[in-house]
């Protein structure tokens, strides 16, 4: 206690200082003279008096300055001196600092933008209460080996009743489900959900009630909660919602409620409506597609839920057998926190981000190393003269890691704009489907990271420096000349900024190989005509009743035949036809059991899944697409006429090996009695890469669209214009005969090749950033180096001079100096980027690791940079006056 | 100025802080050269105090609490600086006496030729 009263005594000594001055030296003062009168009075003479007074005393000075050291904080002292020079000498450098500053700015910056996106969406808790305690549940089953799956609702009633470790638990099923009825059709994410859903996650209301337990069982009054979302734009936020009925494939919700603001759970849920007990999915076994979320109790651990989940795993496992006997497999359920389930996937990729941008920061550091050694040893006579006049090893350390900090604390200071900018663009390039980016925001860690990055950066950029400074001697003052020339040139600063160079050109490679590959990707010829396509969904309502099935298709394929006749007849259509799913999206569907007419025995029965569509007639011509034998689909191929097939190069060379299959027979179905029926082949088309644009065309079969009923159906239109323009057109004319059919993923086929590049484009985005980054800043070291090599060699230039040389020669000298860097730091860095580029390999698409062009390319930008950055230098050093020169000593 | 340098100035310090709030105590209120003097007759000039040392000792009771300070007057119409002792000093003095007189008890014991054969 009495400690501390000392300190905060000592602390505000800091303030006040010339008061207190006058009354230590009043004191002293008086303290000598008081003792002066006493030693008169013993008889000394005035002479002898003082003396002895301030012997005793043992120096008024020395006195004064011991006190002065109890009264205040030395250290705090000296510190703001330091701190106060160093700013001075900042000052007085404008050109130093500023290349400083900028290039930590850049590497705080950064890295302060990273953190505080890793930091949104991998460290900190989800936004719910109790988000640390919430669970999800994965199942895996050897019936579906493949698949990552959901649990079955009958295993979250098992793990509602049985797992003690879990205290709530709620569950889930997200479907698409037609909305008609009220105004323009569309699609609606559909959440059914468990009894006690809303209680148990706390929700409220917005406006009427939320879904209650009685809800469950009614089994004709069927309600439903909207979301706020739904309820601004379907309802305009209006009161009268409330009662009103939505028809959900065909089934009629009556809206009782809209829940509140911010509520998502599940994440994209409009409507939220019962799953009572009884219905089939509740019922069924072998339905993984239930959404499970649960919260531990209090003390309990995942370890415990997953040895409590172990045991009620068995028991579904006996029960499904019981009920199902021909699936067989082990049933395995899990749990894993919420937070896992949501960026597991994407934690490595972030992570790997930060060590990019660390990697940008310590390129900075070095810049900053290399600057100040540079510096230093302009500075080494100031330093001696002050270790001559007292200035311990470790005063001068502090001097120059004062400085480094300081340089660093602007640096930060500057790098929190360049962090909020970084925020900004990666969420502008990040795939929107990212977890959590809406999440990403700047806040107050932010400048706090971004301090404790600078203080830190300082430190260690100053350490070599420091370390320099405080072995200097004073002997030092008395060597002649302060530059001979570059006789001992700042090595170490030098050979960091080569390494500086190396390791920007290893970022610089690695951005020029993605960028290539994107571009390739782009540019990649699909095989079919890209341009001028709209495309959409029509989505068909999902049919339960087998027994249907045949007029269902009769009316789908009557319905669709319609649409296409009313869309072609638009003056802005030139040509349409119609699928069952879209190209590019990387879904396909396959059919079980296919069999094959006259190709050898082993082939005949095939057991993979082969890509399959069906096609309206026209298909492959409105593509672009030539046929390579045969004919297309026509109008005359309709139901219940032979059902016909169309395969394509790559399955008639697979399997056939020949493209004269024409004739030839293919079976995917089975008829009552088991025997296959058969499609006949009348055509063979070419080959089209349409799941991806990455890989090469599959075997792939088409079937006739008009002979089958589908799941769903969907347009490709040709456009004489803008495609985007005639969406409203065809969606008008759509719905004048048909208002209850929603369209849906409405896009052009540009934006889809766009989209499926999503993953590549903001890697080539990101990597392009740090490259840019990596470059100025090994530049701008290169720079700094050079610079302070013409002001230490002004003596040496000007005797060139004088001896004859032309300024032609100085500028040669200069900029082979700096050539020579930024060469070897080319070199170590092509080296260094033959090895890392293998990294990237699987990411790459059309361009090797080692890609003889795109090294060229970067080692001549690098030279061509570097001659630039090397230039002002060379021009200070062109302008030098020799006699001037000479005068300095 | 190495350590075993640093550690005596520690005690020195110390055992001056208790000397000054004695004298304090003694005296009443005092200034800096008054105390100087009196803790030299004291300790029967056995003591060679360098005043200077004094006032960084003074300053640092007084930053504890231990003395206050005032200006005033002297008996030869001379300002100077007095302190005096705080009730906490009195406290901390009594606390200290204490303990010493502890520590030369047990130390006499060790010290003093005793029953154990040594």
């Amino acid at each position: 206690m009495r400690r501390l009263r000392a300190w905060f005594s000592r602390l505000s000594a800091l303030l006040g200082k010339e008061a207190r001055e006058r009354e230590l030296s009043a004191e002293m003062d008086s303290h000598l003279q008081l003792h002066i009168e006493d030693n008169l009075r013993a008889g000394m003479t005035l002479a002898q008096a003082r003396r002895e007074a301030i012997m005793k005393l043992g120096g008024v000075e020395q006195a004064k300055e011991n006190y002065r050291e109890r009264r205040g904080l030395p250290f705090l002292e000296t510190l703001f001196q330091d701190l106060r020079y160093g700013l001075r000498m900042l000052a007085k450098n404008p050109g130093f600092t500023a290349t400083a500053v900028l290039t930590l700015a850049l590497g705080i910056g950064v890295n302060t933008a990273i953190f505080s996106i890793v930091n949104a969406v991998i460290l900190r808790p989800l936004p719910y209460k109790d988000s640390s305690r919430m669970v999800t549940f994965n199942v895996k089953t050897a019936m579906f080996p493949a698949f990552n799956l959901q649990p079955t609702w009958p295993a979250f009633q098992a793990i509602r009743t049985q797992a003690s470790s879990v205290e709530q638990a709620v569950a889930s099923w997200e479907t698409d489900r037609t909305l008609t009825g009220t105004g323009q059709p569309a699609v609606l994410d559909v959440a059914g959900v468990s009894d006690s859903f809303f209680e148990s996650l706390g929700a409220h209301p917005a406006f009427g009630r939320l879904l209650a337990d009685q809800d469950q069982n009614s089994s004709q009054d069927h309600v439903a909660v909207l979301s706020a979302a739904l309820w601004r734009s379907r309802f305009a936020s209006s009161p009268s919602a409330i009662g009103k009925k939505l028809i959900l494939d065909n089934q009629v919700y009556t809206v009782v409620g809209v829940a509140a603001e911010g509520f998502a759970y599940p994440v994209r849920a409009e409507v939220w409506v019962p799953i009572p007990l009884s219905s089939e999915i509740a019922q069924n076994p072998t339905f993984f597609s239930v959404n499970v979320l649960a919260k531990l109790r209090k003390g309990a651990s995942l370890e415990s839920l997953q040895a409590e989940l172990a045991v009620i795993s068995q028991q579904l496992e006996q029960e499904l057998e019981k009920q199902k006997p021909n699936l067989k497999g082990g049933y395995k359920l899990t749990a894993e926190t919420l937070l896992d389930s949501r960026v597991q996937d994407s934690r490595k990729g972030y992570l790997v981000l930060w060590a990019a941008a660390t990697l940008v920061l310590l390129i900075a550091c070095a810049n900053l190393t290399s600057l100040l050694l540079a510096r230093g040893l302009a500075r080494h006579r100031e330093m001696a003269m002050r270790a001559a006049l007292g200035a311990s090893p470790r005063r001068l350390r502090r001097q120059v890691l004062v400085e480094s900090c300081s340089l660093a604390m602007l640096g930060g200071w500057a790098g929190v704009s360049v962090a909020a900018a970084g925020i900004q663009v990666f969420r502008a390039v990040a795939p929107p489907d990212t977890a959590r980016l809406n999440e990403v925001s700047m806040d107050w860690t932010l400048l706090w990271f971004a301090l404790g990055c600078s203080l830190l950066s300082g430190l260690l950029a100053g350490l070599a420096p420091a370390r320099r400074a405080a072995r200097l001697s004073p002997n030092e003052l008395f060597k002649q000349g302060t530059g001979a020339g570059g006789a001992n040139p700042s090595r170490f600063g030098s050979a960091l900024v080569a390494i500086e160079v190396a390791l920007a050109f290893i970022l610089l490679t690695g951005s020029t190989l993605m960028t290539q590959t994107l571009a390739n990707l782009l540019y990649q010829n699909p095989g079919f005509r890209t341009d001028h396509l709209l495309t959409f969904d029509l989505p068909q309502p999902p049919n339960w009743n087998e027994k249907e099935a045949d007029t269902r298709a009769e009316s789908q394929i009557a319905r669709l035949q319609q649409i296409i006749a009313d869309v072609g007849r638009l003056p802005g259509v030139e040509d349409l036809a119609a699928s069952n799913l879209g190209v590019l999206n990387g879904i396909y569907f396959s059919h079980a059991g296919i069999k094959l007419e006259g190709v050898p025995a082993e082939k005949a029965e095939i057991s993979e899944g082969i890509v399959s569509r069906y096609l309206s007639p026209g298909y492959f011509r409105m593509l672009g697409v030539p046929l390579r034998r045969g004919r297309e689909f026509e109008g005359s191929d309709t139901r219940p006429a032979n059902r016909v097939a169309i395969v394509n190069e790559a399955m008639a060379q697979k399997y056939w090996g020949t493209l004269d299959v024409v004739g030839k027979r293919i079976s995917i179905s089975t008829d009552a009695k088991g025997n296959p029926e058969w499609n006949e082949i009348v055509g063979v088309s070419a080959n089209v890469r349409d799941l991806n644009i990455q890989e090469e065309p599959r075997p792939e079969y088409f079937l006739a669209l008009f002979q089958w009923g589908v799941f769903s159906h969907h347009l490709v239109v040709r456009t004489r214009t803008n495609p985007d323009a005639l969406t409203d057109t065809i969606s008008r004319q759509i719905w004048a005969s048909f208002p209850d059919q929603p369209l849906t993923h409405v896009m052009t086929m540009t934006r889809t090749i766009a989209d499926t590049v999503g993953d590549q484009r903001m890697h080539a985005a990101l990597l392009a950033v740090f490259a840019f980054l990596g470059l100025s800043v090994a530049l701008l070291g290169v720079y700094g180096v050079v610079s302070y090599s013409v002001a230490r060699r002004t003596q040496e230039i000007g005797v060139r001079m004088a001896l004859g040389a032309v300024r032609g020669d100085v500028l040669r000298m200069i900029l082979q100096q700096g050539l020579t860097l930024v060469s070897l730091g080319a070199g170590i860095g092509t080296v260094g980027a033959f090895g890392a580029t293998r990294v990237l390999a699987s990411e790459l698409y059309g361009v090797t690791p080692t890609d003889p062009r795109s090294f060229l390319a970067v080692i001549i930008l690098m030279l061509i940079i570097g001659c630039i950055a090397c230039w002002f230098p060379a021009r200070r050093a062109m302008q030098v006056d020799p006699l001037v020169a000479l005068r300095y000593e | 100025m190495g350590d075993k340098a640093a550690d005596k100035k520690d005690v020195w310090q110390g055992t001056l802080a208790l000397m000054v709030l004695k004298t304090l105590q003694a005296m009443g209120p005092q200034h800096g050269y008054g105390i100087a003097r009196r803790i030299e007759q004291t300790s029967g000039d056995l003591l060679a105090v360098n005043y200077g040392t004094l006032y960084p000792a003074l300053l640092k009771l007084e930053q504890e609490g231990y003395i206050s300070s005032e200006w005033g007057v002297s008996d030869n119409n001379r300002k100077a600086k007095y302190y005096k002792l705080t009730r906490a000093g009195r406290k901390q003095l009594n606390k200290e006496e204490r303990e010493w007189e502890q520590t030369t008890a047990i130390l006499a014991r060790f010290l003093a030729p005793g029953e154990e054969s040594s």
